[in-house]
């Protein structure tokens, strides 16, 4: 028996993210290249031994479901355990901007129950992190708590996360808003199986609330650890965090991290040829996915897979979805294109630095 | 019970390929490395998925332990059904003892208990060697219309090297009157793809009885096309117009290769619409850094390029550091070229390292195109 299973939320949910999910959801959100943002919750949990995982899917689930599929792509395709695709609670504005929604949980409440697993480990799947839960089961097993929750130190205004106060290790407190320096809350955490079911019973009147909402005044009654995660990790809510944090994969050290070849970010295979460039292809600073076929100039960008650049084309500060083609001496900038785009030769399409253009 | 399969393929992937040296020295041929992302197997493997053959038996001998890896299940190209599938068929012992597959025709009549297994009507006989797309449903198709006993896939090739292949000639109709395997003087530019579609009948017979001709090279080319010829048996081409390439030496690895890169090249490993299925492996994007360039490229995922690519392949997982060039050549899987490092008209073999400043090949064209194996350091 498996000690531990996973819970994914990949029901977030927010008007932040403009054009970018009005037909699909965060965690189906292309990211890096060739992966989808929800593929870094998934193949962490598979890498850290986890091997049944239930994903919690959002109203506009076809895009998820269409990319997750049975879970072969993470070996997730298993006689026992392996992926189980669990329905919302709410449909619609209700679950806007909240992370752990109790009746999200409470609705699932079968796959808890039929599960033998002493732990559950819960985590967003809007966490681009290359995270080993491994140490942060054995020290949650080793001390007890009840709840051991992963929290690092802000690095700029985080407006959209949720603080946390850690004192001596113990969460005391949580606030909304953190700004730089301070602490606050990755969206990951591990609990006992049946202290989570005893707070689904608990607080059953008041399950429109947000998990987190819910204890906070019952954290002196509780034993509530905090986990420090150091390592690289970046949580998407606006189409801001989208563009600036894609960007950072260009960051050798970061894409080091995130791609690092063991334990690696799997995603669903996709057949194309490694990417082509032609003569008169300038490309710098700048990642390109198989399939991209390249005769134009790209400077710091991502290409996704299947993205035709054409001659005299100019593509820079900006991410350009599959199977987008960029014609003959078109200029884009600051911008980024949604899948399947045609940006018409000789076509000039800026974002500014501060605003990026996107194109849905 | 196993479900009658009317169609099945056995594919010979056991030949050593020694003409590539060092790049078959600790693995099989059909298990080289081509294209950037590919294993020449691919190309056999994916005509099978994309002409619905969903029953592949590949036959495997020298150094198979990548290969069987590889192949696995089958579910890179969705060859993983409950229902036929792939099976991996190394040479087995039985009451009586075992051998080594002795040639292309014994390595087939070992296993014919595994056609049996799918009561076939046909059964096509394929090679893992060679580069090329093609449907095997129009060749079955030209099969049946002619009532044949066997159709051999044939192209015409230059004269000159007509005498390294097997030639046939043929009627009007495509019926074969005349096959001669590697003649110094031959009479037909009509070459053999050594891909055979047999009855499946036919092929028991004649494998049964080669097994005791203790004279045979038990070689579909030398003796059982002959002996089947000589029987008037009704033996027909099937016209293949398209490229096929066998890339067993040096020269014709680098210079298949190398046509790759061209804007209109002969084989387009772009197409989509006959996809060339191959094991995927999880990496990110390549990444070309801040003073890299790139020209006349394939660049795999997984690969960094922070110097200077100008007209070579690099396949996934190499590194080309700062200051390092690499042109006119083909890096296989995991290369790192080191700082300063060039390049020049060379293969370099999976996981093998050019170490800082070195020099690896020359760019002059009276000198061999430079070889070096898998995980191989070059100083």
């Amino acid at each position: 028996m498996d000690r531990v299973i996973g819970l994914i939320a990949a029901n977030f949910e927010t008007k932040d993210m403009g054009e970018l999910t009005e037909e699909r959801t965060v965690a189906s959100l292309p990211y890096g290249g060739a992966y989808r943002v929800v593929d870094f919750a998934i193949s962490n949990m598979v890498n850290s031994g986890i091997k049944t995982l239930g994903l919690i899917t959002p109203y506009k689930y076809r895009s998820i479901i269409d990319h997750v599929g049975a879970g072969k792509a993470w070996d997730l395709d298993r006689k026992n355990g392996g992926l189980f695709v669990l329905p919302g609670s709410v449909f619609g504005i209700q679950s806007e901007n909240s992370h752990f929604l109790l009746r999200d949980i409470r609705r699932n409440k079968v796959y808890l129950d039929r599960s033998p697993s002493p732990y559950i480990l819960i985590t967003a799947a809007n966490v681009i992190s290359h995270m080993d839960y491994r140490p942060l089961i054995v020290e949650h097993i080793k001390s007890g708590a009840d709840i051991t929750v992963v929290y690092n130190t802000c690095d700029r205004d985080e407006p959209h996360r949720l603080g946390v106060n850690v004192e001596d290790g113990r969460v005391t407190g949580f606030k909304p808003n953190p700004k730089k320096y301070e602490d606050a809350m990755l969206d990951t955490f591990i609990i006992s199986r049946e202290l989570l079911m005893k707070i689904m019973e608990w607080y059953a009147a008041v399950d429109y609330l947000d998990f987190f909402e819910a204890i906070e005044g019952d954290l002196d009654k509780m034993d509530v650890r905090a986990y420090k995660y150091d390592g690289y990790a970046r949580q998407m809510f606006t189409a801001r965090d989208y563009f600036e944090y894609s960007m950072e994969v260009l960051n050798l050290d970061v894409a080091a991290e995130l791609f690092s070849r063991d334990r690696p970010i799997a995603t669903k295979a996709a057949e194309s040829a490694p990417a082509k460039y032609l003569e008169g292809a300038k490309v710098r600073n700048s990642m390109v996915t198989a399939g991209s076929l390249i005769e134009g100039e790209v400077d710091h960008s991502i290409l996704f897979r299947g993205v035709h650049v054409c001659k005299g084309a100019k593509v820079k500060n900006s991410i350009i979805m599959q199977h987008c083609v960029i014609e003959e001496g078109a200029v884009v900038e600051n911008v980024i294109l949604d899948k399947s785009n045609v940006v018409k030769a000789g076509a000039v399409i800026k974002g500014t630095g501060d605003a990026t253009y996107i194109m849905s | 019970m196993v479900n009658k399969k009317p169609f099945i393929a056995m594919l010979l992937a056991g030949g050593q390929g020694s003409r590539l040296g060092a790049l078959t020295k600790h693995i099989a041929k059909p298990a080289v490395s081509f294209g950037g992302k590919y294993r020449i197997i691919d190309f056999a493997l994916s005509n099978c998925a994309n002409s619905h053959i969903d029953t592949v038996g590949v036959l495997t001998q020298y150094r198979p332990y990548l290969l069987n890896t590889y192949i696995g299940t089958g579910s890179s190209w969705d060859l993983d059904s409950h229902d036929g599938g792939v099976a991996i068929l190394p040479p087995y012992a039985t009451e009586t003892g075992g051998q080594w597959y002795a040639g292309t025709a014994d390595a087939i009549y070992q296993n014919l208990d595994y056609i049996n297994l799918y009561d076939p009507d046909y059964v096509i006989i394929l090679s893992g060697d060679h580069i090329y797309r093609m449907d095997y449903r129009q060749m079955l198709r030209t099969h049946i219309e002619n009532n044949a006993d066997l159709t051999i896939a044939v192209m015409t090739v230059p004269w000159e090297e007509a005498p390294r292949l097997g030639i046939l000639a043929a009627d009007e109709s495509g019926k074969i009157y005349d096959f001669e395997e590697k003649p110094a003087k031959p009479k037909s530019n009509l070459a053999s793809m050594g891909i055979y579609i047999f009855s499946k009948k036919v092929l028991e017979d004649s494998l049964i009885a080669d097994s005791r001709d203790p004279d045979s090279e038990h070689d579909f080319g030398k003796n059982i096309i002959p002996t089947l010829l000589g029987q008037g048996k009704r033996l027909f081409v099937h016209r293949f117009e398209g490229f096929w390439k066998d890339v067993g030496t040096i020269p014709t690895f680098h210079e298949t290769s190398m046509d790759l890169l061209e804007a209109e090249p002969q084989f387009d490993l772009m197409s989509e619409d006959f996809p060339t299925l191959t094991q995927d492996d999880s990496l990110p994007p390549h990444y070309v850094g801040p003073k890299g360039s790139v020209e006349r490229a394939f660049v795999g995922n997984g690969s960094i390029v922070l110097g200077k690519v100008e007209h070579s392949i690099v396949s996934n997982g190499c590194t080309v550091e700062e200051g390092a060039t690499v042109t006119d050549s083909i890096l296989l899987p995991n290369v790192t070229v080191e700082k300063g490092a060039k390049v020049i008209r060379a293969i370099v073999g999976e996981g093998a390292t050019v170490k800082a400043k070195a020099t690896f090949g020359s760019a002059d064209t009276a000198e061999p195109i430079a070889v070096v194996g898998d995980d191989a350091v070059v100083e």
